[in-house]
């Protein structure tokens, strides 16, 4: 959940902030919960309001020094998963609208299937896909654009 | 970019349809190879994306802030409780004085006759108007119901992430007017549940028109 929320905010701190906020709500909508989703796939819905809460609320504030499309800070990586593309492919996502950005992290990076991300986004499973790839096209173009910058 | 323009193409169509032809195209363009390589890329490198970092305090915050919304919980219940023996404290103090009234100001044998007969047979001003404010609030839930239908399409498949918060505080209240709702089954006569049962639908209504705004916008 931490993973989820570093993702979609771009700091540890307000992705605490979002997982403590989401127990919290869980805590009190338990009542809420109708079992037509899992557990776990409601949970990560209410993650996912939370954090576009928090994203609002940062937009909301002119003077926040996070912008949403500054690059997320580094977390660093376990040497075994690494790879040499991952801090251009994170500047890169921090730049997309936070629905393509969340349905990407949630498919591609978290590994849930497009019909759990549609549950999670509260969208069907063909739109899920849909926002999917353009989330990839829009990070292809990004670093395509970025490597030939660089060149 | 390149030269060729297939794979922009492709990614222009939005679908995954047609990759097969593109990968067979890729293997001959050396340009559609370098950008299909790269969109191979992408979901490779995804999975090193996942972030992980100790937070030993973490789990006690969330623990802390579960248990004083508990107590505050706890306190607001028994808020209502000592609340819900006003009505009852109400009602005992309107008798004593009834009583103390009616032996100051008892009428004759002759005028209790006149008045058995025009107003004792009416039932309780207080059963007249609870009857009222119930035929109202039937009125008012069915209005409500009306327009629960109109956002319904759009809340059973919200496109957009305000109109998903919009459906998890609509359900937030559903739960709260339930319970409300089974409070007031047990007292009737209960106007601060009467009062918080309002608000509660007067803000489902409110919410509903900015779902029906939201799907007009």
């Amino acid at each position: 959940m931490k993973s989820l929320a570093a993702n979609l905010l771009g700091t540890p701190s307000e992705a605490e902030d979002a997982v403590q906020e989401t127990f919290l709500k869980i805590y009190r909508a338990a009542a809420s919960f109708r079992g037509s989703a899992t557990l776990s796939t409601w949970a990560y819905r209410v993650l996912v309001n939370t954090c576009y809460d928090l994203l609002r609320r940062r937009a909301r504030r002119p003077e926040s020094p996070v912008s949403s499309v500054e690059p997320p800070v580094d977390f660093g990586s376990a040497p075994a998963t690494d790879h040499p593309l991952r801090v251009d492919l994170a500047a890169s996502l921090a730049a997309l609208d936070s629905r393509r950005r969340a349905a990407f992290v949630l498919f591609e990076v978290e590994g849930f299937s497009h019909r759990e991300v549609g549950d999670i986004l509260g969208v069907p499973e063909g739109t899920s896909r849909s926002l999917v790839f353009e989330a990839r096209r829009e990070l292809q173009r990004r670093l395509l654009g970025s490597r030939e910058a660089r060149a | 970019m390149s030269q060729c323009r297939r794979f922009e193409e492709w990614l222009d169509r939005g679908t995954e349809n047609g990759f097969a032809e593109l990968e067979t195209h890729a293997a001959a363009c050396g340009p559609c190879r370098e950008e299909l390589e790269l969109w191979n890329r992408i979901s490779q490198a995804a999975p090193s994306l996942r972030k992980r970092w100790e937070s030993p305090g973490l789990w006690v915050r969330i623990e802390k802030s579960i248990h004083e919304s508990r107590r505050a919980d706890e306190a607001s219940r028994g808020r209502k409780e000592s609340r819900a023996w006003w009505p009852l404290l109400a009602a005992a103090a309107l008798f004593l004085v009834a009583m103390i009234g009616l032996r100051v100001f008892r009428p004759s044998l002759g005028e209790r006759e006149l008045l058995t007969s025009r107003s004792f047979s009416k039932p309780l001003l207080t059963e007249d108007a609870l009857s009222d404010v119930e035929k109202s609030e039937e009125r008012y839930v069915a209005s409500i119901e009306r327009l629960s239908r109109l956002a319904e399409p759009k809340l059973r498949q919200p496109s957009t992430p305000l109109l998903i918060s919009y459906r998890e505080k609509l359900l937030l209240l559903d739960t709260a007017i339930a319970e409300l709702r089974s409070q007031l089954d047990q007292n009737r006569f209960n106007t601060h549940l009467r009062k918080e049962l309002l608000a509660a639908y007067q803000e489902k209504q409110h919410t509903l028109e900015q779902v029906v705004k939201e799907e007009k916008s």
